[in-house]
């Protein structure tokens, strides 16, 4: 069976503070940077079977939405890609 | 009345609960994580620490446990359930509470004595307080800030929902000690048999510890059989 990587992003959701952004946005415009906002966020690397690449699509965006608190955080799918 | 302390890998208020369990006289066994059934148990209760080490969000892991399912039973049964701090966090990722817990705001893990206002007094939980009471008890968390959309919130104060809030000790206006919206600090399900919270009970129950403000959550478990 192929094999793929997809790569997810995992980030709070609008609106939601997050004060780790906030400390990283203090330190660039501490040296000088011109920031208007930072937020952080998680990319996740998934290597993983799948029978082809619409299948492989539909197991990253499950994965995706079990690993995600829709509380608090949107995911998305950022790239999907076969392995050779 | 028999209780079940699960524990994670990274649990580390699981002794604590146990010895204030026992400081009762009710009796409280450990459960591994990995367990499938709670049979024989009457209540279940998730202590604090760092279930897998905090990795993905605190309590994300532990959340997905085969105990989980049992866990979840018991909260649609009707039985009494208690999460205290990491616990508290698990039982919002199991989605058997609403809202979540973020990150402080100021970034810090805050170890320290709070005040706890008390909300509601007909719960198992909260029977032997009186309605206002503010107790003092420890806090030791990085992730406490509880969050929910304005829509979760207008119905949780609206079903009375709101168990906990943090209170001014000795008159301070900087009491909230994360940034929790509301000031909340636990929350109970509609049904009022899920308890979750970010303050430790377990942990002010000697006066020798610095205070016995959690003694009474736990004698009013003990009321729970008798009744």
């Amino acid at each position: 069976m192929p094999r793929y990587q997809a790569t997810l992003l995992i980030e709070l959701k609008d609106g939601i503070l997050d004060p780790q952004g906030r400390a990283v946005e203090g330190v660039l415009k501490g040296l000088g940077h011109p920031v208007e906002e930072v937020r952080v966020g998680k990319v996740l690397e998934v290597v993983f079977q799948a029978e082809n690449h619409l299948q492989a699509e539909e197991k990253a965006k499950a994965m995706g939405k079990l690993l995600t608190n829709p509380v608090m955080e949107v995911f998305a799918l950022e790239a999907l890609k076969e392995l050779p | 009345m028999r209780w079940a302390i699960v524990r994670f890998p990274g649990s580390n208020c699981d002794e604590d609960a146990r010895f204030a369990f026992a400081k009762v006289g009710l009796r409280a066994e450990y459960v591994w994580h990995t367990e499938t059934s709670l049979k024989g148990f009457d209540g279940v209760f998730l202590p604090g620490g760092f279930s897998y080490g905090d990795y993905l969000r605190p309590g994300a892991l532990a959340a997905k446990s085969p105990v989980m399912a049992e866990v979840a039973r018991f909260a649609r049964e009707g039985r009494p359930v208690i999460g205290v701090c990491n616990g508290f966090q698990v039982l919002t990722e199991a989605g058997l509470l609403p809202g979540a817990l973020l990150a402080n705001l100021n970034l810090h893990f805050t170890c320290k004595a709070v005040g706890v206002r008390v909300e509601r007094t007909d719960l198992p939980f909260t029977r032997l307080y009186g309605k206002g009471q503010v107790l003092r008890l420890p806090i030791a968390h990085a992730e406490g800030r509880y969050y929910a959309d304005p829509e979760t919130l207008e119905r949780l104060e609206g079903e009375g929902q709101v168990v906990f809030r943090y209170a001014p000790l000795h008159g301070e206006a900087d009491y909230n000690p994360n940034g929790s919206l509301h000031d909340i600090a636990g929350i109970t399900n509609e049904k009022g048999n899920v308890l979750g919270m970010m303050p430790h009970p377990e942990r002010a129950v000697e006066e020798v510890l610095g205070g016995t403000d959690g003694l009474p959550l736990f004698l009013g478990l003990v009321q729970e059989v008798a009744r």
